[in-house]
């Protein structure tokens, strides 16, 4: 092929005519290209301002009188540890990931359980409106839940409680997260939903026939097949626990972000204009998230099975 | 193969076929069932911001009032018009306009034969149950129509959707391109590098990158913080698109490449082609994810509200503390219904999705 090529100039032999390149070179040259403007936007957009952050982190930068800038070594982190704000708004963020992943996990992958049964009739139609919910702005959900749980007047006790001649439950807006997670569940269904649908049937033909009850087939055959979707559903539903934008945005700014360890940074940031001290508040979160991160990706070796890339080696 | 199981487990249950046929049918439909009553389930909840944006005010403060929106049902009785009530009285519950009230008792009159004149009926009338009959209103898109320009808003949304999408093709794209068919050297570690930063949470850029955009460049009250980033790329949509390209066969690659196409013409005339249903996926979200937007914007957007978009506008709408409810609700429809609707129009959102090898 590369005598081929060779004899019909194309842009690997076009872009650089004068330099002695070998075609693997011109290659991986074109290809660094094609990746320039991610490249350019990592250093720009994420490298530059971690590292900036970081060095924030170590001043007293306030938004309003930047010239008093001095370095004050760790201050900010041992008052840190002394601001019981700090550790409620971190404990929350931590707790909201802990109760919604496990809850937009296994409503997901059960949803896709039964969307893969050959019985179940109009999928596409089903499968639209069981998605629909988590393109829905996160303030539509807050007004929907304060209808619902309004004491006295609203939906729940309307509907459920006062025909039942229960007493008004209080505290029923702490729906909020339970509906939020629920409605959250769209990406992670669909996307274990495709890769169920192509597990080869044969592999199911055949532990049935040696004798393969469906709870066995399903923990022994569809959840390692899975496991990669499994495993980026996880991920994503990860990022958006910690309030950040996986795959849909929930229309929350950070000031109302679902994680109130987001909030707290801009409330230091914009109302105390204190830029030293929300930096290193976001670099207590940022190593809080990439410990939780890097827990769940080196635990994948163990449970998420890969796809061979063979032709990774040629190309 | 169904045919398989269904032998199998008769021989089990040693049924005769129509008692299987029978048991099977029963199967299908309760979780046909199930799921049905999962899915209304799962969505009812929706239902009370539509009906709230379709009534009056009135109607949402009436308690006694069903929750779907309705009036009371009046009849006009020598021109005046009056509320009716149901009244049980001897020969069961009739349907009667109220129209004096007392203590003790109280006259109506029956809309099916008022040549009768009043009725007396004794009794509180307060213990009554009115006749409500449903009655939707648009008043609230209109009062909503004349208080936001919406022209304007629609115009600023679309500038950031639409600059976004081309952000997204331009580099999105390419970027996966170049992850999923050349030899790169340190290729696998960029990859790495790429998945890593889609975990990193956004508040650890967002001190940084308000200096440098609200204070180095003067960026603070314009549209370019929300769209300048989608020209480097999102790192979730490069990896969705790269998975899909490197399922696409090499072999019409190569043959392209010896017709003379470059790596350009290849993406545009092989890959792209090819690789509908995931473009359009991520076509889709970044609309969504522009549509919805509001770290951005609620940072740079805040000064000018000429610039404000249909998101940040309902948003803050629905923050006023006095705005009325009704009218809240129906902001957040208008917001809402044009993504519904795009979502709603195609089939191609998240269809055959690959995603393996993430950690390659």
């Amino acid at each position: 092929m590369e005598e081929r090529i060779r004899r019909h100039p194309s842009i690997f032999q076009r872009l650089a005519p004068k330099w002695d390149l070998s075609m693997r070179q011109r290659e991986g040259l074109v290809g660094l290209l094609f990746l320039s403007p991610w490249i350019l936007g990592f250093i720009l957009l994420k490298a530059v301002p971690i590292i900036a952050a970081l060095g924030f982190s170590f001043t007293n930068f306030k938004m309003l009188e930047p010239e008093n800038t001095r370095f004050i070594g760790l201050t900010n982190y041992i008052n840190i540890l002394k601001d019981t704000d700090a550790g409620a708004s971190l404990f929350g963020s931590i707790s909201y990931f802990v109760l919604s992943v496990p809850v937009e996990m296994i409503v997901a992958l059960g949803l896709a359980v039964l969307f893969s049964s050959k019985r179940l009739k109009s999928k596409l139609l089903l499968r639209t409106l069981f998605f629909m919910p988590s393109i829905i702005p996160a303030i539509a959900i807050f007004f929907i839940v304060s209808g619902l749980a309004n004491p006295g007047s609203g939906w729940i006790d309307r509907l459920i409680l006062i025909p039942l001649h229960l007493p008004p439950l209080v505290g029923l807006f702490g729906i909020f997260p339970v509906i939020l997670a629920l409605w959250t569940i769209g990406p992670g269904f669909l996307i274990m939903l495709g890769a169920m649908q192509s597990v080869p049937p044969e592999i199911y033909e055949a532990a049935r026939v040696d004798g393969a009850g469906p709870i066995m087939r399903f923990f022994s055959i569809t959840v390692p097949m899975i496991s990669p979707a499994i495993f980026f559903s996880l991920v994503i539903n990860i990022i958006s626990s910690f309030g950040g934008v996986a795959l849909l945005d929930r229309g929350l700014s950070f000031s109302s972000s679902l994680s109130p360890m987001e909030g707290y940074i801009v409330q230091q940031m914009f109302s105390y204009s204190k830029l030293g001290y929300a930096s290193a508040l976001a670099w207590v979160m940022f190593i809080v998230v990439m410990a939780i991160t890097l827990a769940v990706f080196s635990s994948s070796r163990y449970w998420v099975h890969f796809a061979e890339e063979d032709d990774d080696a040629e190309y | 193969m169904q045919n398989t199981r269904l032998r199998g487990l008769r021989r089990f249950f040693n049924v005769s076929t129509l008692t299987f046929r029978l048991w099977d049918f029963t199967g299908t439909a309760m979780l046909n069932f199930f799921i049905w009553v999962a899915v209304l389930l799962y969505l009812s909840p929706l239902t009370y911001m539509i009906t709230t944006a379709l009534k009056t005010s009135a109607q949402l403060s009436d308690g006694a009032a069903p929750l779907y929106p309705a009036v009371v049902e009046t009849y006009t009785y020598q021109g005046v018009a009056y509320e009716i009530y149901n009244v049980p009285n001897g020969s069961g519950v009739k349907q009667w306009a109220l129209v004096n009230s007392f203590q003790k008792y109280s006259e109506f009159i029956d809309p099916a034969n008022p040549g009768a004149g009043l009725l007396h009926w004794d009794g509180f009338w307060r213990g009554l149950k009115k006749v409500y009959r449903p009655s939707i209103t648009f008043s609230n898109f209109e009062n909503l129509w004349k208080n936001i320009d919406y022209p304007q808003k629609m115009r600023n949304t679309m500038v950031v959707v639409g600059l976004g999408e081309l952000g997204m093709f331009l580099s999105s794209i390419a970027v996966a391109y170049g992850f999923s068919r050349f030899r790169i050297p340190g290729g696998r570690f960029l990859f790495f590098i790429l998945i890593g930063t889609i975990m990193i949470p956004d508040s650890i850029t967002l001190v940084p990158s308000f200096v440098i955009y609200a204070r180095v460049l003067g960026w603070n009250g314009s549209f370019l913080p929300l769209i300048v980033p989608a020209f480097f790329g999102n790192a979730i949509y490069i990896f969705l698109l790269r998975q899909n390209f490197k399922a696409i066969p090499r072999d019409l690659d190569e043959a392209a490449m010896l017709d003379g196409a470059g790596p350009l013409r290849i993406l545009t005339s092989v890959i792209l082609p090819q690789a509908v249903p995931v473009v359009v996926t991520v076509g889709l979200l970044q609309f969504f994810n522009a549509w919805n937007e509001m770290r951005m914007s609620s940072l740079y957007l805040g000064i000018r509200p000429d610039l404000q978009t249909m998101a940040f506008s309902a948003q803050a709408f629905v923050s006023y503390g006095f705005t009325p409810e009704v009218l809240q609700a129906s902001a957040i429809v208008l917001m809402i219904i044009p993504v519904i609707v795009l979502f709603l129009s195609q089939r191609y959102f998240m269809q055959d999705m690959i995603v393996t090898g993430i950690e390659k």
